[in-house]
């Protein structure tokens, strides 16, 4: 502990120096400049962004990307050709299939937690639950190696959480709150659909609080603000500078453009149409949006706001819920990647597609797929992905990894890899011991 | 004036001596367990605790100025009610005590305060809590809840009674009953596994990482592996029963080994830094850990519950990390940790009369302010540290100043709107002086529905409080910051604040009120104890 608290210690005094180098503490409004996409893709050495595809209670990989057409468990729907020869999606991904080339399928995760909170935590870690470690959620491990924090922006940005599985699976852990994310319309609970209309996506706490005006909240601030340098002034530790700090982070960011990144009305229709209108299209869209920003890490579910059940937890019915499933994530996942090809930035952002585990192959009596976490799937996407292929394969019945068996901590580990970070790199938990970014061994052949 | 002096002038010295091994009888102590009574009333002990206090205020007074360190000025009275409530309740003091202390004249007034808050219900919840936060993982799972509250209310019992806290650890350590009957969720949030358990409670109890010799043996302490597996052995015959699907409980079982890391050599019972048991013995393997944890054989109890204490009043341990003694990590007064935990032990273990001595001592009545460019290092004690609350402390303290609940709740503990928002601000590392949240956090802080329920006349019971009729601009000011900082305004701050309210319509006025409250209870001097 002492170790950490002098490393926190060193690191908040960087970062008011830096604030207030580029006038963050002061007045100026100027923090944050939007990024040229083109100046900063070729570099070579440069690390990447990420955005995480979160399949809210554990997609099928039969009726996704691991067809098995000609066995019985393979089940009603028909694989399809993609733009790589060879390489099959499901009949409802159309639209993935034609950009198959940017896309590497691994068929062969096998990874032993088939219960939803545990899984969840296991995914989204690298850990099994239940340890003395408080461990981070990937998106907060990533974001602090990713982040330069010259933008007003946060590092992190979860868009439509379902956190009631497992809520510390979407925290920073041991990290600490600093690394936690900005969350866009989190809820631990399912909501009905979103209808006709555009779903409304909103940073969380953001917005004034309904019935004060933005005069009044000028003339609150300025009220804090007496109090705030009266208290500086006789008591300047570092405790009560970082308050300061933070604060004004935050109400800087509620009148900053930088806060426009999560205005998606300044879409056209015909954009914000592409993505599909729920919640999932348009928080690809806001995906995309922030990732042009310069946002390091950016997640977003699907499935955790479906009616009547948890998204991808299909114990019943399961080839009218993933057909319906696959729509949106076909529209939002495929638009998200042409347009940040057009950008220039597919080649600088690493997309990472999963669950917390597959289905059964065998179909159950209601026609559903129960959890299954011995042998299923995920997809990497874009940059640092040798895209255009399936790393390892099931057996004929899907029971079983035939080859390239993949663990959770070996994907966590080939996605830094892929971001341009090294998995080894250690934190200093909150017992004091070093623990590695991802403890597995990267699948070097998903890496371009 | 670095702190390198004390670290050198006290290398050498042994934190505290090894006393002989002295083993009780198995029988006597298992039945002085189970019904262990209160500390023997002692008619001596307010002379015994003064003279303790004195002591170690001699103690830091003669490393202050060997040190090269004055020590700051005294807190100033509502300084001071705040920040004892806070530390000993968790919460900011009400209106009426605030005022009913401000206007006092008893010389002994801080005494008494302190006494009457030791006594309180509501220390003993704050202690629950305190112990609770060490015991389980940070994150509130949602299916858990009766556990945390069968864990919170068990160490509640122990604390309203102000048990003998060796007898409280012991107890803990042959537990058996869960989900609301006891504290088992503490074993089982790491899975009954003898390596957490014995990570967890050497960490904890004794204050040491033997952990850290897991895998190999500590690079800088002198602990092995051995020592590790054979502390976590005591630990190594324990199961989770969940019978007819009712209450979960531990089962002690007569078989289970643990083994050093990929081999199979099996690693017996070790007391760290005593004996091994190598035959059978006699009861289980939890009630023999029990009887050498309560023996004077166990030289870390004392202090690390000294310490402990001790950086929950200052802000940091005489030994920082608290968890971490050893020859490495040499004390900042070894004096005062060594004279105070034989003090502790010799009166019975009575946690009631440890925080009573600390706090009632020169060192932690003194004040936060900042005097000059003077910048004494926090290890010094010469100035009182600033305190970030916890998120559990911040959310009850909004309570105590007037947040309505949500419904009727039994506990607190359930409270889905207080679930959420400690999820959201809780903090990891357990630096109290570091300020950890971030804009996210902040965003929730400044408009979410938490704080500005506070703000909204609604459901605001200090704004109802504040609307009486026969309280002027000045006077509503005033209470207001009573309320939450726990003192009046300054000329400046009340000049201001008065003016503000007074230029708002009086349609607007019990608007202009809410402002006032929220830019209050979003202040730092708010969120940090001083």
């Amino acid at each position: 502990m002492m170790r950490r608290s002098k490393r926190t210690a060193r690191i908040s005094r960087r970062t008011l120096l830096r604030a207030s180098g580029l006038g963050l503490v002061g007045t100026s409004l100027s923090g944050w400049l939007p990024r040229l996409a083109a100046q900063e893709a070729h570099d070579p050495k440069r690390k990447r962004q990420c955005i995480l595809l979160w399949m809210n209670g554990g997609p099928s990989q039969l009726d996704t990307f691991d067809p098995k057409p000609d066995h019985e468990n393979g089940g009603q729907f028909k694989p399809i050709a993609t733009s790589v020869p060879g390489l099959q999606f499901s009949e409802h991904l159309p639209k993935l299939a034609a950009q198959a080339e940017h896309m590497a399928v691994i068929r062969s995760l096998n990874t032993k937690e088939g219960d939803h909170g545990r899984g969840t935590y296991l995914m989204r870690t690298g850990h099994v639950p239940g340890g003395a470690v408080e461990y981070p959620t990937v998106g907060a491990l990533v974001s602090k190696e990713l982040d330069d924090q010259n933008s007003d922006l946060p590092a992190f940005v979860s868009i439509s959480p379902y956190q009631a599985f497992n809520p510390a699976a979407y925290g920073p852990g041991f990290l600490g709150p600093r690394f936690a994310p900005a969350t866009v319309g989190a809820s631990q609970s399912p909501v009905a659909a979103d209808g006709d209309n555009y779903a409304e996506l909103k940073l969380d706490d953001l917005a004034l609080p309904s019935g004060v005006s933005e005069d009044q909240a000028d003339r609150r601030m300025r009220l804090w603000n007496t109090l705030e340098q009266g208290f500086l002034a006789s008591r300047p530790s570092q405790s009560a500078l970082a308050h300061e700090l933070v604060f004004r982070r935050a109400a800087r960011l509620m009148r900053s453009r930088a806060a426009a990144a999560f205005d998606l009305e300044q879409e056209p229709d015909s954009v914000r149409e592409a993505y599909g209108r729920g919640r999932f299209g348009q928080g690809c869209l806001l995906a995309r949006r922030l990732i042009e920003r310069g946002v390091a890490f950016v997640e977003v579910s699907l499935g955790a706001f479906e009616p009547n059940s948890v998204g991808w937890d299909t114990h019943q019915n399961n080839f009218t819920a993933v057909r319906q499933l696959s729509e949106q994530l076909d529209a939002g996942w495929s638009q998200l990647m042409v347009e940040l090809n057009q950008r220039g930035l597919l080649e600088s952002t690493t997309i990472l597609w999963m669950g917390e585990f597959g289905r059964t192959p065998r179909i159950n009596e209601m026609g559903g797929r129960d959890h299954y976490p011995n042998a299923w799937s995920c997809v990497l996407a874009g940059g640092g992905i040798q895209g255009g292929a399936a790393y390892g394969s099931t057996t004929a019945d899907g029971m079983a990894v035939a080859d390239g068996r993949t663990t959770a901590p070996d994907l966590l580990a080939t996605l830094c890899a892929a971001l341009g970070i090294d998995p080894e790199h250690e934190n200093i938990s909150d017992i004091g011991r070093p623990i590695k970014i991802a403890e597995g061994t990267p699948v070097r052949a998903v890496l371009s | 004036m670095s702190s390198g002096r004390f670290w050198a002038w006290s290398a050498h010295r042994k934190l505290a001596p090894f006393r002989r091994l002295h083993v009780l009888a198995l029988a006597g102590l298992l039945a002085s367990l189970s019904g262990t009574p209160a500390p023997a009333a002692d008619s001596t002990a307010p002379q015994h605790d003064a003279a303790m206090t004195r002591r170690v205020d001699e103690l830091l007074a003669a490393a202050g100025q060997s040190g090269g360190s004055t020590p700051g000025p005294p807190a100033a009275d509502a300084d001071f009610v705040r920040g004892v409530d806070v530390d000993l309740t968790a919460v900011v003091p009400p209106v009426a005590v605030t005022e009913e202390f401000l206007r006092s004249e008893q010389p002994d007034k801080r005494t008494a305060l302190v006494d009457r808050l030791l006594e309180s219900p509501a220390h003993a919840t704050h202690l629950a809590d305190v112990w609770r936060d060490l015991m389980l993982p940070r994150m509130v799972d949602p299916q858990q809840t009766a556990g945390i509250v069968g864990v919170q209310n068990w160490l509640r019992r122990q604390f309203v009674d102000n048990r003998r806290y060796d007898r409280i650890v012991a107890d803990l350590l042959v537990a058996t009953g869960g989900d609301e009957s006891g504290p088992a969720l503490f074993y089982t949030t790491v899975g009954v596994k003898p390596e957490e358990l014995g990570t967890r409670t050497a960490r904890i109890f004794l204050g040491i990482r033997l952990d850290c010799a897991q895998c190999h043996d500590h690079p800088f302490d002198r602990w092995t592996q051995e020592d590790f597996w054979g502390y976590a052995a005591f630990f190594a015959r324990l199961q989770q029963r969940n019978d007819n699907a009712a209450t979960m409980r531990l089962v002690d079982v007569s078989s289970g080994e643990v083994y050093l890391p990929e081999t199979t050599t099996v690693v017996a019972m070790r007391y760290p830094g005593g004996e091994t048991l190598d035959g059978p013995v006699r009861g289980t393997r939890r009630q023999q850990l029990a009887i050498w944890m309560v023996s004077r054989g166990n030289p870390y109890l004392g202090p690390a519950a000294v310490n402990l204490v001790w950086s929950q009043l200052f802000g940091r341990g005489l030994v920082e990390p608290i968890d971490d003694f050893g020859g490495h990590n040499t004390p900042s007064h070894p004096e005062v940790l060594d004279e105070l935990s034989r003090w502790f032990v010799d009166a019975g273990y009575d946690l009631r009369r440890l925080h009573r001595v600390l706090a009632n001592t020169r060192a932690y009545q003194l004040s936060s302010r900042h005097t000059g460019d003077d910048d004494p290092p926090p290890e010094l004690f010469a100035r009182m540290a600033i305190k970030t609350m916890t998120a559990e402390q911040l959310y009850d303290s909004l309570s105590t100043v007037g947040l309505r609940p949500a419904g009727e709740i039994d506990n607190r503990l359930a409270d889905p709107q207080r679930q959420a928002f400690l999820i959201k601000m809780l903090t990891q590392t357990r630096t109290v002086t570091d300020f950890e949240l971030g804009v996210p956090q902040a965003l929730t802080l400044l408009n979410g529905t938490d704080l500005n329920a506070l703000a909204d006349a609604a459901q605001s019971k200090l704004l109802a409080a504040l609307d009486a009729p026969f309280l002027d601009e000045s006077q509503r000011v005033r209470t207001a910051f009573l309320a939450t900082l726990t003192r009046p305004p300054n000329d400046h701050e009340r000049s201001e604040f008065v003016e503000y309210l007074r230029a708002q319509p009086p349609a607007a006025r019990q608007a202009a009120l809410g402002d006032v409250v929220w830019a209050l209870v979003n202040s730092a001097e708010f969120m940090l104890n001083h």
